[in-house]
């Protein structure tokens, strides 16, 4: 909301700068910044246009020649409604304009133009550019123009909190301001008008809860004209353009005292009444801005008895609108339920200034100034003949609570006390009736127009905004007790995080809101969004693969081609129907891609492949957290070479290449990713398990090669299974060094196989003797189980 | 010739022979020998021993020591960096000017650093860390943080729904809900995590962020100690003397409720860090603590925005795109 400067100093005194004023609201909870003209423009000045004829070398440009109460400037002018006799805004040569636009004198179509004639957005206060700003002729030319007449649209916005709908006035606000700096508050002075009664009204209302209090009136006679110049120009200043006296006056109402009021044009009326009832459904009313809308019993409609004619405390209806040919009016000035106007609100999408006030809670005292305001100024401006009583509805009398506010509660919510004469203070400015009772406490009545203060912590919220939250004091020790256990249940995953990027794994997040066709490349249900921002965000992920293959595609386009990715997040799936079948759990998952490393002069390139992935989870799982980490083939269709992970026994996840068929659905470019994802649920408690000391073994190692030969369809895991077996104790590392084929030496579908056999005792040094037993145990079992034999 | 004086003749002997110290193995030896050997100027000095006083035997004993281990040293420091000399250019094929055996390197996102960083500077004042769920009930994620139903609090986050009960979580606060639903008081905790909001995606907005919520409850907590605990995680983040302000503000589930401010001297403006308050006494009693006897504060801040103020990022989309050149920056 955009509030004047100017109109504000009508009800409190005010010597703050803009930006001042701003912090000063700012830190009273009314988030402020200036958003206007600047409060200085030197060089710029109220000038007279002396004659305004047709530039010589262009059609649409104009030579003016601009009074500055000394000297006359020529000035070349685009805007069509510069003429002669104008009152307008000159800037001088050497004038600063907002935005840094400094003004020289330039030539233009070969025409020298020393100055400019402003439009309204050049110096910020409005939009208009269509022409330029055309002044008051009693201003006199040569004035400073920000001293004589631009300081009435010095403003600032405001970014206001749903909880204070009496700030959204120029009157609220003034009122915290007095406040804030122990200033007086000019509260708006209400006239009544005495009625000339010639017409009875009738209102009634079907449910109270919805419409507690309905205020109606009629005003004749009225001349429907152009505002005066006062409410014009504050008008302006918050950004509102003026349309007619009428109209005008609800709206500066509105800003001026909060109350949302609306004027019908009663001779539109088809029944001379007010009935206040819900929609009933099929129901359509076109309103104001011209949209038809269907409605149903959730809105709330003010009817003529039986046709709506306006949505009740959101927008009037088209049909009964005041146009210039209005000559009698009905006056409504109501308080409806703040929830019921919501609701209606929220289900038409529409979102007024009426309705904002309402659903934030108006004030229900205001209904009755706001009508008398109204009245007044439809008399004072548009010479309105007052021609029924002010009838009011108040079926449902709103009150305001009576709390207590304690002493002792103040001061342990602040850790401070502050002083009996600084509380009755805030509670007198902001009219919060008050007496100091005798158990220390304060008995309190908020005003009308704070429906949020309902209860002791609003008051004490109400002190410490008013006093400043910088003046409370800041306590800097640690109370209270401390507890013993684990302080963070996830610390450990950090050290997969850790261990991945030790081993060249950049961590990403990504989004966990997707598509249908990634949700469902696995076999799981995904969580689908009632409203997405988009069908491509329409469902929660199910796994992380199609976030990292995303992110994947996305670095190999940008020429990053070698590379490997992991994510560390949780995924959701719906197993059963409804919310209690909604399932979260974390996942990790990861990528590799490219060259393992690549080509330098010390070294020839490797291609990432599927021995990578194994490697690196074996080293994540078996290495660092001493987890038993096997794999066996799947039969996943997401991934060639499809291996099963298990942990410690259990099924715990998947790895191998992502499938052509994937990628496509994906619509990526990417062949060979290799990738893993294992749910790491049943693995948290082994990650976090503590690590014990083995003593180390002194004593020294023997290495043995084995070369075997062997049928070239046996795979080796098992011959290195069982050479540990046969070892025992005694054989420490099985390493498979060398694969070497040769349908010579080796001979045809035979392979050799060199093992790197390492043996070591806890208790003795091992000689020849011990070993070579157990050498020749291993040749006699693969020879048997695998037909192997030592090669020659 | 006293033997005094034969020590220090040779010594300048010895000073004089290393001067032009021969740079071959055999010649080296030689020369160890010529002094240091069985029968070398060291020894046939010490065999002279005998001839002199008993009352200068300590005296002498202890030169003549001194000179042996000085010309051990000596021969030992020459050997060793002629071999140092020797082995730098045995290799003549080595070009230090060459790239070096660099392993490739990843990174933690720089997410989970600051939320690292953040965890760490709240655990070391007495905060434990909990964690709850991503997709959660109407009345976790708003009720009973006292947004009820048609109030416009509702608008100040917009909302993912899956039906029309449960929704995406638009705070962890739903998890301090849990937490108080399951303990009793006093608690301290900290809850981070995914969060979303039903924004468009633009450089300032995502659907998703990352929050961390704090609450504490006990009988006797005031705002002072708010203000206390988050100047000090302030300062720990931004540094000692960051200027910081708070200001009023409002939030359904606190009251009073500040936001706070770090000043952006850059900028030269007031940046929005994090919004905090006393807990509303609603939020306590829908979760059975009594708030006449219980009181706490909380507060709630984004994990992406002090990792943007932080360290100058400009564009939010920039933390989930996986882009390896903005994750290797913060390697």
């Amino acid at each position: 909301m955009i509030i004047s400067l100017e109109w504000l100093k009508e009800f409190v005194d005010i010597s703050e700068t803009l930006q001042e004023l701003s912090v000063l609201l700012t830190n009273a909870g009314l988030e402020a910044e200036p958003v206007s003209i600047p409060e200085s423009l030197n060089g710029v000045v109220i000038g007279k246009v002396k004659s305004a004829q047709k530039h010589p070398n262009a059609d649409r440009l104009k030579l003016c020649s601009v009074s500055d109460g000394t000297d006359i400037h020529q000035v070349v002018c685009g805007a069509k409604n510069v003429d002669k006799g104008q009152t307008i805004v000159f800037a001088k040569p050497g004038a600063m304009l907002p935005g840094d636009f400094k003004i020289k004198k330039v030539k233009i179509r070969g025409v020298e133009s020393c100055g400019m004639i402003c439009s309204e957005r050049e110096l910020l206060i409005s939009d208009e550019h269509e022409g330029i700003f055309i002044l008051p002729d009693n201003l006199v030319a040569g004035q400073d123009f920000m001293e004589a007449y631009g300081h009435k649209f010095l403003s600032i916005e405001l970014d206001l909190t749903p909880n204070r709908p009496d700030a959204l006035s120029h009157q609220g606000i003034a009122r915290d301001i007095a406040a804030i700096k122990g200033r007086k508050f000019n509260q708006l002075q209400i006239k009544t008008v005495k009625p000339n009664i010639d017409t009875v009204l009738s209102i009634s209302i079907e449910d109270p809860m919805d419409c507690p209090r309905y205020i109606g009136g009629i005003v004749k006679n009225l001349k429907v004209g152009p505002s005066p110049d006062w409410m014009v120009e504050r008008l302006k200043a918050v950004g509102q353009r003026s349309i007619n006296n009428l109209v005008d006056i609800s709206n500066y109402i509105l800003l001026e005292m909060g109350h949302p009021t609306h004027i019908f044009d009663y001779d539109k009326l088809d029944r001379k009444e007010i009935f206040v009832r819900r929609a009933i459904n099929g129901e359509k009313l076109t309103s104001l801005d011209n949209i038809e809308h269907k409605l149903n019993k959730t809105q709330l409609l003010i009817t003529d008895g039986k046709s709506p004619i306006a949505l009740a405390g959101v927008m009037g209806g088209l049909d009964t609108a005041v146009t210039v040919e209005t000559k009698t009016v009905l006056v409504e000035s109501a308080y409806f339920n703040p929830i019921t106007i919501r609701k209606s609100a929220k289900t038409l999408q529409m979102n007024t200034d009426a309705s904002k006030r309402f659903e934030r809670g108006a004030d229900p005292d205001a209904a009755e100034r706001g009508f008398w305001r109204v009245v007044t100024l439809l008399q004072e401006l548009a010479d309105g003949e007052f021609a029924s009583e002010m009838i009011d509805k108040y079926p449902l009398v709103q009150t305001q609570p009576s709390l207590s506010l304690r002493r002792s509660k103040l001061d342990l919510i602040l850790g401070n006390h502050i002083k009996k004469e600084e509380v009755d203070h805030v509670l007198n400015s902001l009219e919060i009736e008050s007496n100091f009772g005798s158990k220390d406490e304060w008995h309190c009545k908020p005003p009308s127009f704070r429906p949020d203060i309902e209860r002791e912590i609003d008051i004490i919220e109400e002190i410490a905004r008013v006093v400043g939250y910088d003046t409370l004091p800041t306590d800097e020790n640690i109370y209270g007790t401390f507890r013993y256990y684990e302080p963070d249940p996830e610390k450990h995953i950090e050290s997969i995080s850790s261990t991945l990027a030790g081993m060249g794994f950049h961590q990403i997040y990504s989004n966990s809101l997707n598509n249908e066709t990634s949700s469902n490349l696995n076999d799981k249900n995904a969580v689908k969004l009632m409203n997405p921002l988009s069908q491509e965000m329409g469902f929660l992920r199910t796994s992380l693969i199609p976030g990292l293959l995303k992110a994947a595609d996305f670095n190999e386009k940008n020429g990053n081609s070698n590379f490997r990715l992991f994510e560390l997040a949780n995924i959701h799936e719906q197993e059963t129907e409804g919310f209690e079948g909604i399932k979260e759990h974390k996942y990790l998952a990861g990528v590799i891609y490219g060259l393992e490393n690549i080509q330098s002069v010390h070294q020839n390139p490797y291609q990432e492949d599927i021995y990578s992935i194994k490697g690196y989870l074996v080293a994540l799982f078996k290495n660092k957290f001493g987890i038993r980490f096997e794999l066996k083939p799947s039969d996943h269709v997401g991934y060639n070479y499809a291996q099963t992970i298990l942990l410690n026994r259990k099924d715990a996840g998947i790895l191998g290449r992502i499938s052509p068929d994937w990628i496509n659905k994906l619509d990526l470019d990417l062949k060979d990713i290799f990738a893993f994802e294992i749910k790491l649920d049943s693995i948290m408690r082994i990650i976090s398990r503590k690590k014990k000391f083995s003593p180390i073994n002194f004593f020294p190692k023997i290495a043995r090669d084995l070369n075997l030969v062997m049928p070239e369809s046996q795979p080796v895991g098992p011959l290195i299974k069982m050479i540990k077996n046969i070892g025992q104790n005694l054989v420490s590392e099985v390493r498979p060094v060398n694969i070497f084929k040769d349908k010579i030496s080796v001979g045809k579908y035979k392979k050799s196989v060199t093992f790197s056999i390492i043996f070591q005792h806890h208790a003795k040094t091992l000689e020849d003797k011990d070993v070579n037993p157990i050498i020749d145990d291993i040749i006699g079992v693969v020879k048997k189980n695998f037909n192997a034999k030592l090669r020659s | 010739m006293p033997l005094k004086k034969q020590i220090e003749s040779v010594r300048n002997q010895f000073l004089a022979d290393i001067e032009s110290f021969p740079n071959d193995p055999p010649l080296i030896d030689q020369l160890r020998s010529k002094y240091l050997g069985r029968k070398g100027l060291v020894a046939q000095l010490l065999s002279k021993m005998s001839q002199v006083k008993p009352e200068d035997r300590p005296n002498i004993g202890k030169e003549l020591n001194n000179l042996k281990i000085d010309l051990n040293r000596q021969f030992d420091h020459k050997v060793s960096s002629l071999l140092a000399k020797d082995h730098k250019y045995a290799d003549e094929s080595i070009d230090i000017t060459l790239p070096g055996k660099e392993p490739r390197i990843g990174s933690i996102h720089i997410l989970e650093q600051t939320l690292s960083e953040i965890k760490e500077i709240f655990i070391s004042i007495g905060f434990h860390v909990a964690y709850g769920p991503e997709v959660d009930d109407d009345y976790h994620n708003f009720s009973a943080l006292n947004i009820p139903e048609s109030h416009p609090a509702r608008d100040m986050q917009d909302t993912f729904f899956v039906d029309n009960k449960t929704v995406l979580r638009t705070h962890t606060s739903n998890v301090q809900i849990h937490l108080m639903e399951n303990e009793e008081p006093p608690i301290r905790y900290i809850v981070p995590g995914r969060v979303y909001r039903n924004e468009a995606i633009s450089y300032k907005s995502y659907c998703l962020f990352h929050q961390v919520e704090g609450i504490y409850v006990n009988k006797r907590v005031s705002f002072a100690e708010l203000k206390g605990c988050l100047e000090y995680f302030i300062r720990h983040m931004f540094g000692a003397k960051r200027k910081m302000r708070f200001r009023p503000s409002y939030f359904p589930f606190t009251e009073p409720s500040a936001e706070v401010d770090i000043w952006d001297e850059e900028r030269h403006e007031w940046l929005e860090i994090l919004g905090c308050g006393m807990v509303d006494p609603n939020v306590l009693d829908n979760v059975g603590y009594d708030s006449n006897i219980w009181h706490g504060y909380a507060f709630g801040m984004g994990v992406e925005r002090i990792a943007m103020l932080k360290y100058n990022i400009n564009d939010i989309r920039l933390f989930y795109n996986g882009d390896i050149r903005f994750l290797e920056q913060f390697i």
